[in-house]
């Protein structure tokens, strides 16, 4: 599916300037944020902005071009495209959303417990975190739909769970620094408890971390989902998902261009959005990799 | 061995391989939309299979325009007083690709073969309760049946039951490089996903198939290709790649008034789509609930929407052209649609309503646009209070699925549009002789009524039996039947092209084309 | 060295060994019965029948056994026919393996033709407007969806243009899923080349370079783009396996007669033996060219050639 260069941010410092100031005056932070909120905020008020139910059949001539009647067109079952995208943003942030938290809790779990307990169970579950690495995201997410069948729950599953090798591998990197800490030998040798040195000394290190990794990863979920889509692996009529949007309108690429349009456009703008709020994000994170 | 087989529409939303390749100048480019499964007839059931199948082997019958048995490869036959002994005489002179003379031996491998104990075809059912073939003279093979079978005459015209010549036993490959038959081209390659090469047999004699050409093709080579996208289907007949294929459905209104292209649409394709439901578990063991999804659904606004005008409503479970046909009276005997009085049936049987929608599977197969239609469906349905979740899959997949659901005695209702296609009223006995294709309803009522329409040998008497069993079934909302499809056969043919026809039963034949 | 590509190979086992594994256990997992899959359009077969195909098939063995019959079949190149019309998976794979690796090698030629100039003229020019640009343009280039832009390239220069095939074998129609594929990864290859330009030209020799009034360009040329590469060229192996896995999707778009097409339609046929096979072909496939990117990488990185 969708992969994406992954950069992992390097370590982060805490500077005194709060961090959304930091964000917001970076100009593409602001533009990525203005587009996230804008993404959330049609998602969220979808049944109202929306000048017709997105199932609805015959809201108007089937294969309308866009218009004063229906902005972005109808098609060919005569369903508005504008409902159907405002609906979709409800799918797709709800996609990205469980996608990337089943990456970052397994991840978590994963690169934390090796990081922390050392020994075999980190070589255990780093060997096999680079074995699932080399078997890449688009092969796992396949297999998974294939034994799973094809559904949107069973896509943002298989999406979900293609990351999280990348995430175990970040978040047991940057846990590594802290473990290596002369007062975290000392706290184990003291007997502090396991759950207590991670939730308390670990996770909030590799948190800054990771928040950046999920939202670069919120882009990355989205795409792939919409390719499963796209394919006709993830979500199922009537579901106004973009990427099964998109693929359905490729039937009338010559009557009716927009169909296959507007879907793509957003998918491109939302994941666009997250990329860079990422970036962003990253910078003000650790204000070295400015400009990179 | 009792029930009975059929066939069923080609692959899913199958994407192939397109040919661009230069070709010599007497070659026939006929793009299809997917490939062959096989090119052994007992291990597939797909019409994409069937179709080429017929290309290279021949059968014992054949089927006039109207769809009759007439004789092929057998000249004559002649049953036994008590319907069990069938003697067909065999053509003389008949050749193999390979140059063997095609005679009794080869029927009796054919037959044997589909009954192999160890690796019984997937159609072995089809060819009914036959207990042995036997070599009589070399022109002469009779087949022993344990029980009266009238439907095995119009199977015997069908290509699922293929003569294949038995120097196939001694092949390596058979099935993916080769196949020997008798037909009246010859296979020269098959890459899969891309292109069968086929050849044309200069020895071929015509002795049944709807061909006027007494003899061989004119043509030199069939070509094959698989080209998924239909708008490269398009472009490719524009620009006389291909000779010949379907175009998209979009285009074909263009095309007819453009008169750039020629338009043939299959007739008597046979093939029957229709609901049937899990009975054996609530909400559709409820003959009102069953009613309620056939007066919600509106076919003729449905297929206007997705089809145009190329598909057809059907009211009888046994598709036009097929033995038994009768629209006026299935009519009579169909629910049709009345959303109104559908509300009230599900207020009725269980207090469901728009307001209080009853949730229901419903399972379509891909391809062929269905998943558009079953979406118009579904927005019908949900007019009248049912909820129903679409679940698309593969067909194979479909089968086994809607036997499961039949076998599952709890859990959310299950509706599932069906595909069938089948040369004769035999496939009711298929679908609802118990134990039934998919383990669906039966009762022996219907089954003593199926029964009858096996063994009457009298036309009027066999049609009077056909239209018992489908006024049971329609009267009952067991097996509602919705559209014909044609769009999926609609042929765009090059001007220059002559002599192309589509046999019954979505048959295309090359024997007469020139250009 | 030895150690390293000795590390590097048995890595690969293990995650081709693990494939096999996996790809056993997957048939397992999935509900329903193959063998009912297999026989569904068939109303003849008895449930006694059944049992024959599955005792044949070796599905009624405890799962060891089954697996270590099916490693034994793969040692011998044999990965079972196909449920639709019982054909050979292995041939049918390794015929179209080239096609996809045709695709996804000539993607990445257009990747890093793209992406290389265009990182580095980005990283030479850092914090002009021409940075801004390329770096604005590859963000947008990785947030397009490969399939969105596979449909509109079709759109412009097949349907609309009529300059290029739309779909089918031969080079002609190599170009329009090479350029989806390859346009969508140059964005990639661009960030990279740029920020490992960047660590480069601040590390102190560069700055000692330019401090001796040697020309820029000599400076870039002759020890920026030299040690800049290094980086880039081993991120090669991982831009393969996007490649590998955008073809999947980019196959199904111009029906490029590849393994990720197949993999696509065996997918909704349920074709079990198939998708078992697909997946260690391509985790095969992946393993390969990501030792042999290795074996090149320790050839040419003094460090490693020396340990």
């Amino acid at each position: 599916m969708a992969d994406i260069a992954r950069t992992a941010p390097p370590e982060t410092r805490r500077k005194a300037r709060p961090l959304w100031l930091r964000i917001l005056r970076n100009p593409g932070g602001a533009i990525g944020a203005a587009l996230v909120l804008a993404l959330v905020l049609s998602a969220l008020s979808a049944p109202w902005l929306a000048p017709f139910d997105p199932t609805k059949m015959a809201a108007g001539r089937p294969l309308t071009a866009p218009g004063a009647a229906h902005l972005l067109g109808t098609d060919e079952l005569g369903r508005d495209v504008l409902s159907r995208i405002l609906f979709g943003a409800r799918l797709t942030l709800q996609i990205g959303a469980i996608a990337v938290g089943i990456s970052l809790v397994l991840g978590l779990v994963t690169g934390l417990s090796a990081a922390h307990f050392g020994g075999w169970p980190e070589r255990i579950l780093m060997r096999a975190t680079d074995v699932l690495f080399s078997f890449t995201e688009t092969l796992i997410a396949l297999a998974f739909v294939a034994v799973l069948g094809p559904s949107l729950t069973n896509a943002m599953v298989a999406v979900g769970v293609a990351a999280v090798p990348f995430y175990a591998r970040t978040a047991y990197a940057t846990a590594l620094g802290e473990v290596a800490k002369p007062y975290y030998e000392g706290a184990i040798a003291a007997g502090a408890g396991h759950m207590r040195l991670i939730l308390r000394h670990l996770l909030p290190n590799v948190l800054p971390t990771m928040i950046v990794v999920a939202t670069l990863g919120l882009s990355n979920a989205i795409l792939a989902a919409a390719a499963l889509g796209f394919l006709g692996l993830g979500a199922q009529p009537p579901q106004p998902e973009w990427g099964y949007m998109l693929s359905a309108g490729r039937d009338f690429m010559n009557r009716a261009p927009w169909l296959m349009l507007y879907p793509g456009l957003a998918i491109a703008l939302t994941v666009f959005a997250f990329n860079i709020l990422g970036d962003a994000l990253r910078e003000a994170l650790d204000p070295r990799s400015e400009g990179r | 061995m009792t029930a009975k087989r059929l066939r069923q529409l080609g692959l899913g939303a199958v994407l192939g391989c397109a040919a661009a390749s230069p070709l010599a100048a007497k070659d026939i480019v006929w793009a299809r939309y997917g490939d062959i499964d096989t090119l052994d007839p007992h291990r597939a059931t797909s019409t994409l299979s069937l179709q080429v199948w017929s290309l290279i082997y021949d059968t014992l019958l054949a089927t006039d325009a109207a769809g009759a048995p007439v004789p092929n490869l057998a000249t004559s036959w002649e049953v036994s007083e008590d319907g069990l002994d069938y003697t067909f005489h065999l053509a003389d002179g008949v050749m193999c690709h390979d140059g063997t003379p095609l005679d009794a031996n080869d029927v009796k491998y054919t037959v044997d073969r589909a009954f192999d104990a160890d690796n019984p075809s997937v159609t072995q059912a089809s060819w009914g309760p036959i207990t042995s073939a036997e070599v009589v003279d070399p022109l002469t093979v009779k087949l022993t049946l344990s029980s009266p079978f009238v439907a095995m005459v119009p199977f015997l015209a069908d290509s699922f039951s293929s003569i294949l010549c038995d120097s196939n036993a001694e092949q390596e490959g058979f099935g993916t490089t080769v196949a020997i038959g008798s037909g009246p081209w010859k296979l020269d390659s098959w890459t899969k996903g891309d292109r069968i090469v086929l050849e044309k047999n200069p020895d071929y004699v015509n002795h049944g198939k709807l061909a006027e050409n007494p003899g061989a093709p004119y043509m030199d080579r069939l070509i094959v290709t698989t080209v998924p996208e239909p708008q490269t289907r398009l472009a490719g007949l524009k620009t006389g790649a291909i000779q010949i294929a379907e175009p998209p459905l979009d285009d074909v209104p263009a095309l007819q008034e453009s008169g750039e292209l020629n338009i043939v649409i299959a007739e008597n394709t046979g093939q029957n789509v229709f609901w049937e439901f899990a009975l054996h578990r609530a909400p559709f063991d409820d003959e009102r609930v069953r009613e309620a999804v056939a007066r919600a659904t509106d076919v003729d606004t449905a297929l206007m929407l997705i089809y145009g005008d190329l598909s057809i409503p059907e009211q009888c479970p046994i598709s036009r052209g097929v033995f038994g046909n009768d629209q006026d009276f299935c009519a009579g005997h169909r629910a049709q649609y009345d959303p109104e009085k559908a509300k009230a049936l599900l207020a009725e049987a269980g207090g469901w309503g728009p307001d209080n929608p009853l949730e229901v599977n419903m399972l379509v197969w891909t391809g062929g646009k269905r998943d558009r239609l079953a979406e118009v469906f579904q927005a019908q349905l949900a007019e009248v209070g049912i909820k129903a979740n679409i679940q698309m899959m593969d067909i194979g997949t479909m089968n086994a699925r809607v036997r499961q659901e039949n076998e599952t005695p709890e859990g959310i209702g299950s509706m599932d549009m069906m595909t069938w296609s089948w040369y004769d009223p035999d496939i009711l006995y298929a679908l609802w002789h118990s134990p039934g294709a998919y383990r669906g309803y039966t009762s022996p009522e219907l089954d003593a009524m199926l029964e009858k329409t096996r063994v009457l040998a009298d036309p009027a008497e066999r049609k009077g039996a056909v239209e018992d069993v489908m006024a049971y079934l329609l009267d009952k909302s067991i097996h509602v039947p919705l559209y014909t499809p044609g769009w999926e056969w609609v042929f765009a043919v090059r001007p220059e092209v002559e002599g192309f026809h589509v046999a019954p039963f979505v048959y295309p034949i090359f024997n007469d084309v020139k250009f | 060295m030895l150690s390293y590509l000795s590390k590097r190979l048995a890595m690969g086992l293990a995650t081709i060994l693990i494939a096999t594994v996996a790809v056993t256990l997957l048939i397992h997992l999935v509900p329903g019965d193959p063998v009912q899959i297999m026989y569904a359009q068939s109303q003849g077969t008895t449930p006694e029948q059944l049992e024959e195909i599955r005792a044949r098939l070796g599905l009624d063995q405890p799962i060891i056994v089954q697996y270590v019959q099916y490693l034994g079949r793969l040692l011998q190149g044999d990965m079972g026919v196909t449920i639709r019309g019982q054909q050979p998976v292995a041939d049918l794979l390794m015929a179209r393996l080239p096609n996809t690796l045709l695709l996804a090698f000539s993607a990445m030629a257009i990747a890093v033709a793209i992406g290389l100039p265009a990182g580095f003229w980005a990283a030479y020019k850092r914090g002009t407007w021409v940075d801004s640009a390329v770096m604005m343009t590859a963000i947008a280039g990785v947030s397009i969806p490969h399939f969105w832009l596979g449909l509109v390239l079709m759109f412009w220069f097949a349907v609309d243009l009529g300059w290029l095939p739309v779909a089918g074998g031969g080079p002609l129609a190599l170009v329009l899923p090479a350029m989806t594929l390859g346009l969508s990864n140059a964005a990639i290859v661009a960030r990279m080349t740029r920020s490992s330009m960047i660590d480069v030209m601040e590390q102190d020799f560069v700055r000692t370079a330019n401090a001796k009034g040697l020309p820029k360009a000599v400076v870039q040329s002759r020890h920026v783009l030299r040690s800049g590469l290094i980086p880039v060229v081993t991120m090669m192996g991982l831009q393969f396996t996007y490649m590998m896995g955008g073809a999947i999707v980019v196959e199904n778009i111009f029906a490029w007669n590849g393994i990720g097409r197949l993999a696509i339609e065996a997918i909704f046929q349920r074709d079990y033996p198939v998708i078992q096979g697909f997946i260690l072909v391509f985790a095969t496939t992946v393993v390969v060219v990501m030792f042999l990117l290795d074996l090149v990488y320790a050839l040419l990185d003094p460090r490693i050639r020396r340990s």
